[in-house]
């Protein structure tokens, strides 16, 4: 352990590279295995602060589905010294903002404030981190609470929780990569205030979590503090992890979910995608965006302007947020006088071509700037516009907690500027195939009859 | 940092807020050319992009009366075809510069706004430019986003928030043009490749817009740049219609949009208020953050932390240009919608009666002004800050004096702000859910009026009559 973190935590110039990115990051641990991330930037004098806990939906226990989230949520009812909202009263009297998400394999706690609130924040976030006090009141109203943020988001949403929520239970088999994620409501009754001081005590230890600062700081001050703040915690246990490894799969599957309120059909095409960080997990990066990059990617040009098929074609993968089996994911909004089944057979003549004629430098180079572009965009933002750097912290949590390695932030890039067209086509060709993939139709209740006449003609009149 | 201090470990007390940092302001530059176009420009060197907003003063308010949602159309297809480019080759060229692009239309303005590589920043003005002089309206592009405009009010008519808000606009604004959030489907169907084009040929044009341009350039340059791009741009200012006045409320009215088989309630409570060039607006600013604008408010400490009746309470003090309104939304269980509004009117009118305890009145000032130093703190943030003085017209000094505007306000101000502006007793109430199971908890709190979910009144019943 470092006796003054500040100086010997490890600096880090990175190379000349592809993308020319160079964000300054320091980081060290601390004696109770606290990760700390740092990276200072004075553009403006505000913060932004998350400690990242490495515990996420996928890694609830059985049977207990909802409860990595419902437990986010009691985060924020009391800690040893700041009693239920006072977590809150503090940071928005601070003039910051805050909140929390639940995700995959993370759950991360985070708030932007002026930077002269930087000591205050760190002694807020320590506080939790050493000791939750709520009682059982809390937890029912938090239930309550949750309860209708599932009804707001999914039940009496149209399309809620597509295909976010659907597509899993379809595309996996290991219940940890399968189950509902937001929670039967029946298991959320079920919860106790004994399993929430469980489940902090395996997974909210200071060894499974990292913490990070980003802005207006100076590096060793901020060092300084995290030491006179978290180090004294004590240690957990080592973490346990469930196994979230998939069986092989053989055949394409395929699921089917009512949709109550939306008049038209959807469809959710997910492929599964190589390792994290493996040579076709960058190429596969690539193909995503070849596939989905907004209206000049294929699966939008053919499905909503050239086919007419679809009012919505979109998709995306979770590259760097995921630390386990996850999918390059297609959202289809398709018009009621297609069927489903056409529009999926339309997709594969999209998918198809590109494995067979693969993508032509002149394709590829405009992608790969778009994918720099975002880049960039996503690590000064992320979280809406008052997030500063929102993003910045978010990658750099991934990278720490699931490759060890923060400063990956400044050479992530060169891996999927590198990927040439042939490997590319390489990998569409091994991934995009039926026995890696779910497909997911979401169907109306009502489904309007086609035959309504502003319609037929394409609305002519 | 002393090492003696890190031998006091964790107190039982927050430690106080270090002295506060100055806000260095972006370099700003603001020059107005010969045609009218006012530019504004501000250096943000945080990440090598650019984000470039055109906006026109022109929105869907101008031709509600007859065309509702023109404006709207109108912006959907100017990013569909140019003189110069057909469809493929705008989002092409987008995405050889990194760039990405949106055409809207809101009530008061129109704009195409796109932000990408600054290595890229000629380009992406040239296309900004290209699509606000030269846009050519394919026929067969408008009629698939014709199509594609069904789909979507298909969809909208089936969100409880956005019924709610709709309803809510209706109620509020009588036959000003801002009641009107939505065409229907027919005036959809009726809409003429025509009009879009005279709409664009009128609203389109420099004598009446505002280009922002913010993120990693030197501003001398850019403005050499702009000047070159739209020097030579000419068309003159539009004259925009009058407007009729919204309408007096008398008295709560309940307005219940019926959504059956729903297993939540939207509940939404408004009533008419000030816009940003109102004297009262930092106070109506603070009032509403006090009440329901933040996660530590009252509101939500009642409904959310207390009560857990919903997830995410809110208030909000909403300008438009010619009128503003204040509203206040929660979705919530179905048995508590009583229970509910008598809360929102309980915190109304403590806002309305008690002056605010001066530690709340200290959190929330600081609040505020912490939270505007994060909003301009991101090319995006700064962008949006710059984009509300400008197309408001608002001083010149706003963002500059606008903390220190908010530091000096006191107790009484808020009282007056909540006094003037939460307007308990007229206020509108919107419900949108399941009839049977919540009108008799929305009964209680005025007369009642019910929709169906595209709008029109569903004639008044004995409530025991039920339909199948």
């Amino acid at each position: 352990m470092n006796s003054s973190p500040g100086k010997s935590a490890s600096t880090h110039t990175s190379p000349k590279s592809a993308s020319h990115l160079h964000i300054p990051v320091e980081h060290t641990t601390l004696a109770n295995g606290l990760r700390v991330v740092v990276s200072p930037d004075h553009s403006a004098p505000v913060v932004t602060v998350g400690v990242y806990y490495q515990i996420g939906f996928r890694l609830e226990p059985r049977g207990r589905s909802g409860f990595a989230h419902l437990f986010e949520h009691m985060m924020f009812q009391g800690s040893e010294n700041a009693g239920k909202m006072e977590h809150i009263r503090l940071i928005n009297s601070s003039g910051g903002l805050l909140n929390g998400t639940t995700n995959y394999d993370i759950t991360n706690y985070f708030e932007s404030v002026p930077s002269n609130a930087l000591e205050r924040i760190l002694w807020l976030e320590a506080d939790r981190m050493r000791a939750l006090k709520v009682d059982d009141e809390n937890l029912r109203n938090q239930r309550d609470v949750v309860k209708e943020e599932v009804r707001v988001n999914v039940m009496n949403q149209p399309y809620g929780g597509f295909p976010w929520l659907d597509l899993p239970p379809v595309a996996f088999r290991n219940w940890p990569n399968a189950h509902n994620f937001y929670g039967d409501f029946a298991d959320l009754d079920a919860a106790t205030l004994a399993d929430v001081q469980q489940f902090f005590h395996t997974y909210y230890a200071p060894n499974n979590a990292v913490l990070l600062m980003v802005g207006d700081l100076d590096p060793s001050e901020a060092f300084s503090f995290a030491k006179r703040y978290f180090e004294d915690i004590p240690p957990g246990a080592p973490t346990p992890r469930a196994d979230i490894t998939e069986p092989p799969q053989t055949e394409e599957r395929h699921g089917k979910v009512e949709e109550r309120l939306g008049p038209l059909p959807a469809i959710a095409i997910g492929y599964t995608l190589p390792p994290r960080e493996s040579e076709d997990w960058f190429a596969m990066g690539i193909v995503d965006r070849i596939l989905h990059g907004g209206r000049a990617g294929r699966v939008h040009r053919k499905l909503v302007l050239e086919e007419q098929i679809a009012v919505e074609a979109s998709g995306g993968a979770d590259l760097i947020e995921t630390n386990g089996p996850t999918q390059m994911v297609t959202q289809i909004v398709h018009k009621p006088e297609f069927t489903s089944e056409g529009t999926v057979a339309i997709f594969d003549e999209i998918i198809e071509e590109l494995q067979q004629q693969g993508v032509a430098p002149e394709e590829l180079e405009p992608v790969k700037v778009k994918f720099r572009s975002d880049f960039y965009s996503m690590l000064e933002t992320g979280m809406g516009s008052h997030m500063p750097r929102f993003g910045l912290m978010h990658y750099l949590a991934c990278f720490t907690l699931f490759d060890g390695d923060p400063h990956r932030i400044n050479t992530i890039l060169d891996g999927f500027l590198a990927v040439t067209p042939e490997r590319a086509q390489a990998a569409a060709r091994k991934y995009l195939v039926p026995q890696n993939r779910a497909v997911l139709i979401r169907r109306p209740v009502n489904l309007p009859t086609p035959a309504n006449p502003h319609v037929g003609n394409g609305g002519a009149r | 940092m002393t090492s003696s201090a890190a031998s006091v470990s964790h107190r039982s007390s927050a430690p106080p807020l270090a002295p506060e940092r100055p806000v260095a302001w972006p370099k700003r530059t603001r020059r107005v050319l010969a045609n009218g176009l006012e530019v504004v420009l501000a250096e943000a060197r945080t990440f090598p992009r650019i984000s470039a907003n055109l906006y026109f003063r022109s929105g869907n308010a101008v031709t509600a009366h007859r065309t509702p949602g023109l404006a709207d159309m109108t912006a959907t297809v100017v990013r569909t075809g140019t003189t110069w480019r057909p469809s493929r080759q705008i989002e092409e060229d987008l995405r050889r510069m990194g760039a990405g692009l949106g055409t809207h239309a809101g009530a008061d303005s129109s704009s195409i706004a796109a932000s990408g590589l600054a290595e890229a920043s000629t380009g992406i003005l040239e296309l900004i430019a290209d699509l606000a002089r030269n846009a050519s309206f394919p026929e067969e592009e408008f009629e698939r986003e014709r199509r594609q405009r069904f789909e979507e009010l298909r969809i909208e008519r089936t969100t409880p928030g956005f019924l709610a808000g709709e309803r809510l606009r209706r109620v509020l604004f009588g036959r000003h043009p801002y009641a009107i959030v939505a065409p229907t489907e027919d005036q959809v169907a009726a809409y003429t490749r025509n009009e879009l084009v005279e709409f664009y040929r009128h609203h389109y044009v420099p004598g009446d817009s505002l280009l922002i341009v913010v993120g990693d350039f030197a501003a001398d340059a850019m403005l050499d740049k702009i000047e070159k791009i739209f020097g030579d741009w000419k068309a003159p200012q539009p004259e925009l219609p009058m407007s009729p006045e919204p309408p007096k409320q008398a008295g709560r009215r309940v307005h219940l949009v019926q959504m059956p088989g729903n297993v939540q309630t939207q509940v939404v409570v408004g009533n008419l208020a000030i816009t940003r060039r109102d004297p009262d607006w930092y106070r109506l600013l603070l009032a509403n953050s006090i009440y329901g604008g933040a996660f530590h408010s009252r509101l939500v400490m009642n409904i959310r932390e207390q009560k857990g009746y919903t997830y995410s309470p809110r208030s909000g003090a909403n300008p438009l240009r010619q009128h503003g309104y204040f509203s206040v939304s929660a979705a919530v269980r179905n048995e508590v919608v009583a229970a509910t509004l008598t809360e929102i009117f309980y915190e109304m009118d403590r806002m309305r009666s008690i002056p605010v305890p001066a530690e709340e009145l200290d959190s929330a000032r600081n609040y505020l002004t912490g939270v505007f130093s994060l909003g301009v703190a991101t090319q995006e943030g700064l962008l949006g800050q710059l984009s509300t003085v400008y197309l408001d017209q608002l001083p010149e000094g706003y963002l500059e004096s606008y903390r220190e505007r908010i530091r000096a306000l006191s107790a009484e101000d808020v009282l007056e702000a909540a006094r003037r502006h939460f307007d308990s007793a007229n206020a509108q109430i919107v419900v949108v859910g399941d009839r049977e199971q919540i009108i008799d908890q929305a009964a209680l709190f005025g007369p009642v009026t019910e929709y169906d979910a595209s709008g029109n009144i569903v004639p008044a019943r004995p409530l025991d009559v039920m339909q199948a």
